[in-house]
């Protein structure tokens, strides 16, 4: 006689979905209205972004007095006249943002992520007091720094040269990111470092092959970063490029603008739609990196 | 061994890098940055090598003022003029932060409201013996109209070569259907408020008589004028409270008859012309510059087709114009290191015939009387330029009153003027209080200011 109890009964929900339940009807228009919400949210966010893109392609006289987004005249003359509009050049202004961004991304990667090893990993007198130091420039507004770095700029016979964008990268200036690779390189193990200096590494060469290639994500936030700020910044281009041929983007933006004569903004339209193609470009390409260096160094 | 020795050679390494830094820091500090600066060339030099000049504009304005330049240095061989320009808002940032550095442009462009912020601080130099030496001529610019260019202790510090004005814009296809017309050129600000009261009534649903101006610093001040009034005097505001009073009083009967725009729809109007109500067709009459007639049209003939937009003089009072001009106008820092050309180049610009017809007024209308009537006589000018221009004449043959405005003007009047009549108008904020605060204010900031 068999004592053994018979199989118990496999509950419904664990069977393999072959025919997956159909949701509850509750559940279908509630994950429905969500979805509305959420696009109706999406689309009062990207409204003004929308409307930018169809006031660039409408008729001189139509730009603005309609809410709509549908242009009911349709022109590609704005983009023809914005990009040399009188004596502006988008041609030079995007090159010129370009240059500067490609060396503060530079500048940034190579001294910030050099501090923040330094202060994560090396040990020397005022450790922490100069850590803190690096983070009260946070604190700091760019305004109160403006006049005192313009006169330093000025001695040093910097103005109108891209110096001043771009040397500043350099000395690690950007507190920011010195935090945000100090946060990463502590999540690293110290035992491949521990491994590399047995096998004879200096903190160079720990630097270089082991702490370098392990921080691509925080590497790639950082340069992220560096090109939106760098690419959109304004009143450090307007304050030490005087010369038109050396703008950038955004100071040729501007020249659209007067408020005391006429303004062209269709062409202004036209052209600020194409600046923000390399930021939405760069932020594709490099999202995944972006994400991952945010989400590992705890900075939300 | 080796090692110590190349940890010590590091160590120098780094000690005299420190060092280096250091010194560089040092040496870019201890320039003693004059602010005002000092003239290491002085007016009375040779016109020849190189000057920078900034001024405000953008499209066409950059082109002509190229094309003066270009005129200049061909009418002076071996001169360059190398321009800054930005907009007008960015204008004084910039100018500010090179304020402060010692660095302005040699040929700085100034306006009557900005001038003595730097004036005061003692930035730029006293152009009086400029013009006593023949350098400059300003035989052909009114007294009236040169005066905008004082300092509050009276001294010459800006040429003014551009002088714009305020008028009320009128929509005259609304008026023509409204029933009332254009207003007479003299009319009073009874007559104002006649006008938009009785034109209201004929008005399309959506449409106001007129927008809300109770916060519109320039309003106020032509209001002043208007009354015989002073606004200011030295650093001190000198108008009577109850002129505000009266003022802002006007404002609320009017915005609560329903002939203006709200106070909500007012704070939320775009500054931009293009974008402004008169320019969109929802509203009759405007406070606007002179010479945005024609952007406003523009922009009106995209959104109301077929409706006509003009200007007429502000309200006056019983025996003075309620119009105040706002100059534009060169001024030469003392820390400019080519004094001599940059008094050659504004000397040039106010006066060369070529030169005037080709800048033709783009920034307020030519304040050399001469090349103004060359120009309204000028078959080929825009209609509505020669209106600008013809309207300003006019202007200037009433003798408007000089406003001097005192240091401190731009930062402590213009923003809390409209911010002062917003706790009225959206708050609800008593008219007697508001008004005597906001003297009381202005008073104790441009004190501190001067």
């Amino acid at each position: 006689m068999s004592t053994s109890a018979p199989p118990a009964r496999t509950p419904a929900r664990a069977l393999s979905p072959i025919f997956p339940k159909r949701p509850s009807r509750s559940r279908l228009v509630r994950g429905v209205a969500r979805h509305i919400l959420l696009i109706l949210v999406l689309f009062l966010v990207l409204y003004p972004l929308l409307w930018m893109l169809s006031a660039s392609f409408r008729p001189a006289n139509q730009t603005f007095g309609t809410l709509g987004l549908w242009p009911s005249g349709f022109t590609l003359d704005n983009y023809r006249v914005g990009w040399n509009y009188g004596t502006l050049q988008f041609s030079k202004y995007f090159l010129n943002s370009l240059v500067i961004s490609v060396l503060c991304i530079l500048g940034n990667i190579l001294s910030c992520s050099l501090a923040a090893y330094a202060f994560a990993r090396l040990e020397f007198p005022f450790k922490r007091v100069l850590f803190a130091f690096v983070l009260g420039t946070l604190l700091l507004p760019y305004q109160a720094t403006l006049v005192p770095q313009y006169v330093l700029f000025n001695h040093l016979a910097w103005i109108n040269t891209i110096l001043p964008l771009v040397v500043p990268k350099y000395l690690a200036t950007d507190a920011f990111f010195v935090f945000l690779m100090v946060q990463f390189i502590r999540t690293l193990p110290r035992e491949l470092e521990d491994a590399a200096k047995l096998d004879g590494c200096g903190h160079l060469g720990i630097f270089a092959r082991i702490v370098v290639p392990l921080t691509i994500p925080a590497i790639g936030t950082t340069a992220l970063f560096t090109f939106i700020r760098t690419w959109d910044d304004f009143l450090g281009p307007l304050l030490y490029l005087n010369d038109p041929n050396k703008w950038t983007v955004t100071v040729g933006l501007n020249g659209f603008l007067d408020t005391t004569g006429v303004s062209a903004f269709g062409p202004l339209f036209a052209m600020a739609t194409l600046s923000i193609a390399p930021i939405v470009g760069f932020f594709l390409v490099a999202q995944r990196m972006l994400i991952e260096g945010v989400a590992t160094t705890g900075i939300k | 061994m080796i090692a110590t020795k190349y940890r010590q050679t590091r160590r120098q390494f780094g000690i005299a890098a420190g060092v280096a830094a250091l010194t560089v820091v040092a040496s870019a500090c201890s320039g003693g940055t004059s602010v005002g600066g000092s003239s290491s060339q002085s007016a009375s030099g040779k016109v020849e090598g190189a000057i920078r000049l900034s001024y405000w504009g953008s499209g066409k304005r950059v082109e002509l003022t190229n094309g003066v330049s270009d005129l200049f240095t061909k009418a002076n061989p071996g001169v360059k003029v190398t321009p800054e320009y930005t907009d007008f808002a960015s204008y004084w940032n910039k100018l500010n932060v090179q304020a402060t550095s010692g660095n302005m442009a040699c040929v700085a462009q100034m306006q009557g409201r900005q001038l003595n912020d730097y004036a005061s601080k003692g930035l730029l130099i006293d152009l009086e013996p400029l013009i006593q030496s023949g350098k400059i001529d300003v035989s052909q610019i009114p007294k009236n109209v040169l005066d905008t260019g004082r300092g509050t202790d009276g001294k010459l510090y800006e040429i003014p070569y551009g002088a714009a004005y305020d008028s009320i814009m009128i929509n005259t296809t609304l008026a023509k259907q409204a029933g009332v017309g254009q207003p007479a050129a003299d009319w009073t600000w009874d007559d104002f408020q006649a006008y938009v009261k009785k034109a209201q009534a004929g008005l399309p649903t959506g449409v106001k008589a007129v927008n809300l101006g109770g916060g519109l610093p320039n309003y106020f001040i032509e209001y002043v004028q208007a009354q015989g009034q002073k606004l200011f005097e030295g650093s001190k505001a000198v108008f009577p409270q109850q002129t505000l009073v009266d003022f802002w009083t006007m404002w609320e009967s009017l915005r609560k008859g329903g002939l203006t725009t709200t106070a909500q729809e007012k704070a939320a109007e775009a500054p931009q012309t293009e974008q402004s109500f008169i320019a969109n067709g929802k509203v009759l009459a405007d406070n606007k510059p002179g010479n945005q007639l024609g952007q406003a049209q523009g922009a009106l003939t995209g959104a109301k087709a077929g409706q006509q937009l003009t200007t007429v003089a502000l309200p006056s009072g019983a025996n003075t114009p309620g119009t105040v001009l706002f100059t534009s106008g060169f001024s030469i820092p003392k820390s400019c290191n080519n004094q001599a050309t940059a008094a050659a180049y504004i000397n040039f610009w106010v006066n060369d015939h070529d030169a005037n017809m080709l800048f033709s007024s783009n920034n307020g209308a030519d304040t050399n009387q001469k090349e103004l009537q060359a120009q309204i006589d000028n078959p080929k000018l825009d209609p509505a330029v020669k209106h600008m221009l013809s309207l300003f004449k006019d202007i200037v043959a009433k003798n408007p009153p000089t406003v001097l405005y005192p240091p401190g003007y731009q930062a402590n009047f213009e923003t809390e003027f409209t911010r002062a009549y917003q706790q009225i108008s959206l708050n609800g904020a008593s008219i007697q209080n508001t008004a005597k605060a906001f003297i009381d204010n202005l008073n104790s900031a441009l004190a501190a200011a001067a």
